[in-house]
């Protein structure tokens, strides 16, 4: 009696969200597959963004609102290949071509970030204690000075954009509200490994193929059968992850690591034991910012059409509160949090989305249905976290 | 170690004031050889015979996806009307995020959705909100090519729209630019305040209509101003963008006098805008999406009765009483009907007709004739960039 009572309470989230995801599903009837492939495909394009929040939080900076900044230097990354297409340039076959496109985005986003990572770095090192809240005023702030740069000055000599088909506005001074990726779309989801046999081209992804049995509507009492293609398991991306989340496991056992550490437990008896506390600090922005520019990256080659002056507005929010739904608290948070944390968030917003209107028969009730229902759970979570710290805290005063 | 700082600051400074010299000559070049190019030099519609057929029954699904009332009702109200005529099991409804710019997610999502149902043929989205274009392509590669799209009022770019939808329509926000100020000097203006913010000055079809606003002013007589308010999707949100709007009105109206019409870009500023404009007994031509709906209803103090949601006769009526009431007939201009209403009911019969084989969705005197047909007005349209499918919709404005 006592495990199964322990086990509720250590799995009390995760039950919860699964529970009011799984009524809404049977409810509404929504089928298992569908709702699956696009949690797949939510969680896939999302999981690097909310990873990149965890070394600020091991490094007691807090919830990291400033990963704008980091989104805002991967889509300069992106609008730099669009408008250059790199990639193109040297190799022949499309697929390869945008993997490369890819790599040379990444490349150009790194040191906008490193920067963009440095200045937020300097700036929490004067706010500390705040820097939850200095980073959502920063965001605002860098939406401002991103708006006329890209407004006002690219297309001019100091930004020479040059692509007026797809990336600059017909006058040639601004860049488009909504650019297509061609050059990067699914570099990654469906990265090439060669061509087949019959000349198609090999990807290193999954085809989610059911066979849908349903009635037939021309035959009425007869049944058919349906091939339906729901989408792909991206074994690159899922890689990329992985390989994120072993090293942010090898980085916290490295000395500079466990320095983030040590300054994230106490900033003071860190000074006193001689590490470089602000450097440390800086650091783990840097790294934040840097791998946060690489998630929305991965996150719109997922997407194929970035909207210039939005995507980055809400990527901090969303992260968030996808890592606090897996558990994480403002002082802790594991790669563990991360995983579960995305793929709960993610869930439960599709199952709501897609239940809720059903479930009402009228599309507009359940939109609000769905925005405080997503929202209240989320809310509760965060009580229930509370509630838990508290009882451990109480249980084992130590 | 202070040296250094100071350096970089004073560095960081001078940069940015060069890159803002280097802009401000760039954009004066660019004006110049735009002055060359006459903004109102706007391509002439077609001139085509409006027609229509027998498209025949709904025999399929057709997706629609609208914004909530909060959003702007008409969208809403043409879908209720649509399920009240072919039932919930043919037109499946859905709406999208209220906050849709930053949910792009959760609209490709629901989108996504509506293509695992074999039957629906068609998707009509209204408006076609960021996530509609990643979600067609997503569609499209899993192998529903023979989903249908018409978009109304498509946000993301036009190039790109025009690429991907079979059908796109939109009121001539560029003619508008002309037929606007045509409107207000008729009513007696002598000024034109155009409120917008730098977001929607990236949108090329705002931006170039701008443009177009300045130079029918020169030519009508008419002082433009280009008046900057805060964005409702930046940090102020709606509720501040809506006090700008009510603060500054009044201080417009001090300095240009009573005879200014006012103009924004953005709907959420609408009401504040026709209530302050009323209050300062200035002139207010038309909204930027012209409907007797928008706007108006909220700023006036009308009640819409349940059976008069939709009837866009009597709503006008009931406007014009309240105008006459502040002694204000023919200050106080709209559309006779919400084009966007128009756009949902028409693209539901062409969808039939393409669907039976009956018409082609880029013949436009098809598409006209069944947007006069939906209306019950005259309209008059063209292709936009030469895009035999992106079609720019423009009707007759009138005072209230």
């Amino acid at each position: 009696m006592n495990r199964v009572k322990s086990f509720l309470r250590n799995n009390l989230v995760p039950l919860i969200f699964f529970g009011i995801s799984g009524i809404l599903m049977v409810l509404a009837d929504l089928k298992v597959r569908n709702v699956s492939a696009d949690v797949m495909e939510r969680v896939f394009r999302n999981l690097f963004l909310v990873l990149s929040l965890i070394i600020p939080i091991v490094a007691g900076l807090g919830l990291n609102f400033g990963i704008v900044l980091g989104a805002m230097a991967g889509q300069i990354g992106l609008m730099i290949v669009q408008d250059g297409q790199t990639g193109s340039m040297i190799f022949e076959s499309e697929a390869v071509a945008r993997v490369a496109n890819l790599v040379v985005a990444v490349i150009c986003s790194i040191p906008i970030a490193m920067l963009l990572g440095y200045l937020t770095g300097l700036l929490f090192n004067r706010t500390r204690g705040r820097e939850m809240i200095t980073g959502i005023i920063l965001g605002f702030f860098a939406n401002g000075i991103y708006q006329f740069l890209f407004l006002v000055l690219a297309g001019t000599v100091l930004m020479p954009f040059s692509d007026t088909k797809n990336v600059v506005l017909p006058q040639g001074i601004g860049i488009r509200v909504t650019i297509n990726l061609t050059s990067v779309e699914k570099a990654l989801d469906e990265f090439p490994l060669g061509e087949r046999a019959d000349g198609r081209p090999r990807t290193a992804s999954i085809p989610l193929n059911f066979e849908v049995e349903e009635a037939d509507p021309n035959k009425p009492g007869e049944t058919r059968v349906r091939k339906v293609h729901y989408g792909l398991i991206p074994i690159a991306t899922i890689l990329v992850n992985v390989l994120l989340c072993i090293g942010l496991w090898w980085f916290f056992r490295t000395r500079l690591g466990q320095h983030l550490r040590a300054v994230g437990q106490d900033a003071h008896v860190a000074e006193i034991a001689g590490i470089a506390v602000n450097r440390c600090r800086i650091i783990a922005i840097i790294l934040s910012m840097v791998l946060a520019g690489i998630g929305q990256i991965i996150f719109l080659q997922n997407m194929r059409v970035m909207n210039t002056f939005q995507q980055h507005e809400q990527v901090g929010f969303y992260a968030i509160a996808a890592l606090l739904v897996g558990g994480a608290t403002t002082r802790r948070a594991t790669i563990g949090n991360a995983i579960a944390g995305t793929f709960l968030f993610h869930l439960l917003i599709v199952a709501v989305a897609l239940a809720a209107p059903i479930l009402l028969h009228n599309a507009q009730v359940g939109e609000y249905l769905r925005e405080f229902t997503v929202y209240a759970i989320i809310g509760f979570t965060l009580a229930i976290h509370a509630w838990k710290a508290r009882s451990k805290s109480i249980s084992t005063p130590d | 170690m202070q040296r250094t700082r100071y350096t970089t600051a004073i560095l960081i400074v001078i940069g940015f004031l060069l890159a803002l010299t280097g802009a401000c000559k760039q954009n004066k070049e660019s004006g110049n050889s735009k002055a060359n190019a006459d903004p109102l030099a706007l391509p002439a519609y077609p001139n085509v015979e409006a027609r229509t057929v027998d498209v025949g029954e709904l025999d399929f699904k057709i997706g629609l996806m609208t914004g909530t009332v909060s959003q702007g009702e008409d969208e809403f109200r043409a879908a209720e009307n649509l399920i009240k005529r072919y039932g919930p099991d043919r037109i499946i409804h859905k709406t999208y995020p209220d906050n849709f710019m930053a949910e792009s997610e959760t609209t490709r999502s629901l989108l996504v959705e509506m293509s695992n149902d074999p039957d629906v043929k068609a998707i009509i989205i209204a408006q076609a909100v960021p996530g509609a274009l990643s979600a067609i392509k997503k569609i499209r590669d899993r192998g529903r090519e023979d989903i249908l799209f018409i978009l109304i009022a498509p946000q993301e770019d036009p190039e790109q729209i025009a690429k991907y939808a079979d059908l796109a329509l939109q009121t001539d926000d560029l003619m508008r630019g002309i037929t606007i100020i045509e409107a207000a000097k008729q009513m007696g203006a002598t000024s034109f305040v155009h409120y917008t913010f730098p977001r929607h000055m990236s949108l090329e079809i705002l931006a170039r209509r701008r443009e177009i606003f300045r130079a029918a002013c020169k030519k009508y007589g008419l002082k433009f101003i280009d008046a900057n308010a805060p964005d409702p999707m930046g940090d102020q949100g709606i509720a501040g963008s809506q006090k700008f709007i009510l603060e500054d009105v009044p201080r417009m109206i001090s300095t240009h006098g009573k005879n200014t019409c006012f103009f924004s870009t953005n709907c959420s500023m609408m009401e504040p805008l026709i209530r302050a404009a009323l209050d300062g007994e200035a002139i207010f031509a038309e909204q930027c999406c012209p409907s007797p709906t928008h706007g108006y209803p909220g700023a006036l103090g009308v009640r819409i009765s349940k059976e008069d949601a939709g009837n866009m006769t009597r709503i006008r009526k009931q406007l014009g009483v309240k105008i006459a009431e502040r002694g204000m007939t023919g200050r106080f201009g709209t559309w006779a009907v919400s084009m966007h209403m128009v756009m949902i009911e028409a693209a539901v019969e062409l969808a039939k007709g393409k669907v039976h084989n009956k018409l082609s969705l880029t013949d436009l005197s098809m598409v006209k004739g069944f947007l006069e047909k939906a209306g019950g007005i005259k309209v008059r349209l063209g292709p936009f960039n030469k895009h035999a499918n992106f079609l720019m919709v423009i009707a007759e404005s009138s005072p209230l």
